[in-house]
């Protein structure tokens, strides 16, 4: 089954007296365990368009669908379940709740979900050694560097165990080191669990671990290819 | 799938989780929540306090006028004047010694004494004053309080024929001592002006305004005599081994010709003007409510606004705006329930130090007490009923001004909240 499918999605921003159309007439499925990199110049509609897959916002034309499931009229709070459950998100702000440590930041969404006790601990000790952070478990973000943060961002993305992972510029604002670091984790994580990752990006070095490759500009899907799907040691398959 | 495994949770998210988040976020900007935590603790502690002292005054105020003036219960004539302290035959009690030893021998009567009252008028050099002259029984128990305020001479006897006993504020005004002579003027039964020489006996000083300069007392036989009411009095006045008897009583006294009135029969005008007074109080209430609704409702605001990114995280890891609600809700409920605690605390020990050192206001400022049987020093009781109402409102007030900056949180749309950096 797919991830998740966008059928001749639009979306418009108004500025003023104007209209912005930041994506025009966008169909594109990800299939379930694929790893997509959406690349396209600045402005050309890659944030937009994850939000719209990811349910944080609604299109103004055309639909959206979830496993199959047709979200596009879903009402806020169920928009908020579905996103509990089946999306994860990475920012490229590190986007943790600063008053959480790494643990409770992990926990947070299968708190929300209602996971038991025991299961939550058995994941989130699971997800932090696979980001490699289990001696950082009660570090806070601000205890913590930004790569460290945005390995704890990872591991709280897949901790619902959700079929889409969607991460906005996730290296932009990381050393090439640790911006490597953090694609070879989704990437293992990606051939681990079977999640599908889209992931936003204008880094080259980024888009080589992609499977597959979408170009977008001016709001409109331009271009796709089959990426280098580069192995964890840097050379491509 | 592990939407299988997930339970759908309809409702908020458990209560734990939630209050872990706000305590934490209440402690990240300690001095703001120490200040606005203080601000509900100080405006809960002025509310019981000033709460506090009303009831103590007003206490007061009841308790004196029924000590000094009242009683617990009165008979009267039904058509009895008591503006014009009439001294016609048809508005007194007469056949007094019957009827007094029929009230002594009720169950819950503990002292029944008659009083006669008449308007009158002492003449002094300088200037007359208007005075209230009350004839007693100087043996009965009901004026054991003017006794005990006796500041000097002696009490009027039983067999007194010209001795008069005056508040301290009147001899002074007039500048009498005990021995020397009085000039009183009354306008008796038959409307004629009679005019008699007192010796002053002693002076009282209660402490009341009301009392200390514009009452004098002299035995009944001789009062009644002044005002040609021989026989009769303008009431009998009863003390009761419960005070909370009174209204009950009065429906069993009432009889052909004669009317029992409970003291809060008697105090209509007391209560009526507690009733003013207590809404005026209010309405000082409501002002100190506003101030905390303000202080806690813009700590939340600010909140809010600093941590807007963090509520597009939130949202976006699928929190729903009524637990997003909740989170700040929990906040200032937080901080509520602190500063409640503290408030409720300073309030008591407030009262508590009113209740047992009072404040003196001092004599001058009390003058503006008019005929209000209002002590200078000013005491407090503490009324738990109260304090929790108090508490309750100012838990509401919090989680009404709160509600607008958690809803302004919580209808934001994730992907606007996000965009804010
Ligand atoms: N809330 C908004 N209001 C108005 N215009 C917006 C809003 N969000 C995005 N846009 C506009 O929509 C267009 C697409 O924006 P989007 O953020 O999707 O681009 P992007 O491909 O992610 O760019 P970048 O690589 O710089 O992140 C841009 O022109 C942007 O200015
Ligand atoms: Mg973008």
């Amino acid at each position: 089954m797919d991830a998740v499918q966008l059928d001749n999605v639009s979306k418009t921003y108004a500025i003023g007296e104007s209209q912005l159309r930041a994506l025009d007439g966008v169909s594109l499925t990800v299939a379930q365990g694929e790893f997509t990199a959406i690349v396209g110049p600045s402005g050309s509609g890659k944030t937009t368009m994850l939000q719209l897959m990811g349910c944080l916002d609604r299109p103004d034309g055309g639909r959206v669908q979830v496993e199959g499931r047709d979200v596009t009229d879903l009402g806020p709070d169920a928009r908020a379940d579905l996103r509990r459950d089946r999306i994860g998100f990475v920012f490229q702000f590190f986007a943790l709740v600063p008053v959480l440590d790494a643990f409770e930041n992990v926990e947070l969404p299968l708190l929300l979900a209602g996971i038991p006790e025991a299961e939550r601990r058995s994941r989130v000790d699971e997800l932090l050694e696979a980001v490699g952070l289990s001696d950082r478990a009660h570090h806070r973000p601000d205890q913590l560097s930004g790569g460290e943060q945005q390995r704890v961002a990872v591991a709280r993305a897949l901790a619902p165990r959700p079929v889409l992972v969607l991460a906005d510029e996730p290296t932009a604002n990381l050393d090439t080191a640790n911006g490597r670091r953090i694609m070879e984790i989704m990437q293992g994580l990606n051939q681990r669990t079977g999640t599908a990752f889209v992931f936003a990006t204008h880094d080259p070095r980024v888009v080589a671990f992609a499977t597959r490759v979408v170009e977008m500009r001016d709001g409109k899907v331009v271009g796709e290819r089959a990426g280098q799907g580069a192995s964890p040691t840097g050379s491509p398959t | 799938m592990s939407s299988a495994e997930a339970p759908e949770i309809r409702g908020g998210l458990a209560f734990g989780p939630l209050w872990r988040i706000a305590r934490r976020d209440l402690g990240r900007n300690r001095r703001r929540s120490l200040l606005s935590m203080l601000a509900v603790a100080l405006g809960l502690a002025l509310l019981i306090a000033f709460n506090g002292l009303i009831n103590g005054v007003m206490d007061d105020m009841r308790d004196n006028t029924i000590r000094y003036d009242t009683g617990h219960l009165q008979l009267r004539r039904p058509d009895y004047d008591a503006d014009s302290l009439s001294l016609r035959g048809s508005e007194l009690v007469d056949d007094l010694d019957a009827r007094l030893a029929r009230l002594r021998a009720m169950d819950g009567v503990r002292v029944a004494s008659p009083v006669l009252w008449i308007r009158g008028l002492m003449t002094g050099a300088e200037e007359s004053v208007d005075l209230r002259l009350i004839g007693i029984d100087p043996e009965s128990e009901l004026h054991a309080p003017f006794r005990d305020a006796l500041a000097a001479g002696d009490f009027l006897s039983a067999d007194d024929r010209d001795g008069v006993l005056i508040g301290r504020r009147l001899a002074e005004k007039m500048g009498l001592a005990p021995g020397d002579k009085a000039p009183l003027a009354v306008v008796d039964a038959e409307g004629k002006l009679d005019e008699g020489l007192f010796t002053v006996r002693g002076v009282f000083d209660t402490g009341l305004i009301v009392y200390d300069e514009s009452v004098a007392l002299m035995s009944l036989s001789k009062a009644q005599a002044f005002g040609q009411a021989r026989g009769r009095a303008s009431a009998i006045v009863l003390l009761l081994d419960r005070a909370d008897d009174a209204a009950r009583l009065a429906a069993t006294l009432d009889e052909p010709g004669l009317r029992a009135l409970s003291w809060l029969d008697l105090n209509e005008l007391l209560g009526y003007y507690l009733g003013t007074v207590k809404r005026f109080y209010w309405l000082l209430d409501a002002i100190v409510m506003l101030v905390v609704a303000v202080v806690i409702a813009n700590t939340l605001l600010m909140a809010v606004f600093e941590r807007i990114r963090e509520v597009g995280i939130l949202a976006a890891l699928g929190m729903r705006g009524r637990q997003i609600l909740q989170l700040f809700m929990l906040e200032a409920l937080a901080l509520g329930l602190l500063g409640c605690a503290v408030g409720i605390g300073l309030g008591l020990a407030g009262v508590a130090w009113l209740q047992t050192v009072g404040i003196d206001f001092g004599e001058e400022a009390m003058s503006g007490a008019g005929n209000l049987a209002m002590g200078s020093v000013m005491h407090g009781r503490i009324d738990l009923l109260q304090v929790l109402l108090l508490t309750l409102w100012t838990l509401a007030v919090i989680g009404l001004a709160s509600l607008y900056p958690a809803w302004f949180a919580a209808r934001m749309e994730p992907v606007d909240a996000l965009r804010q950096t």
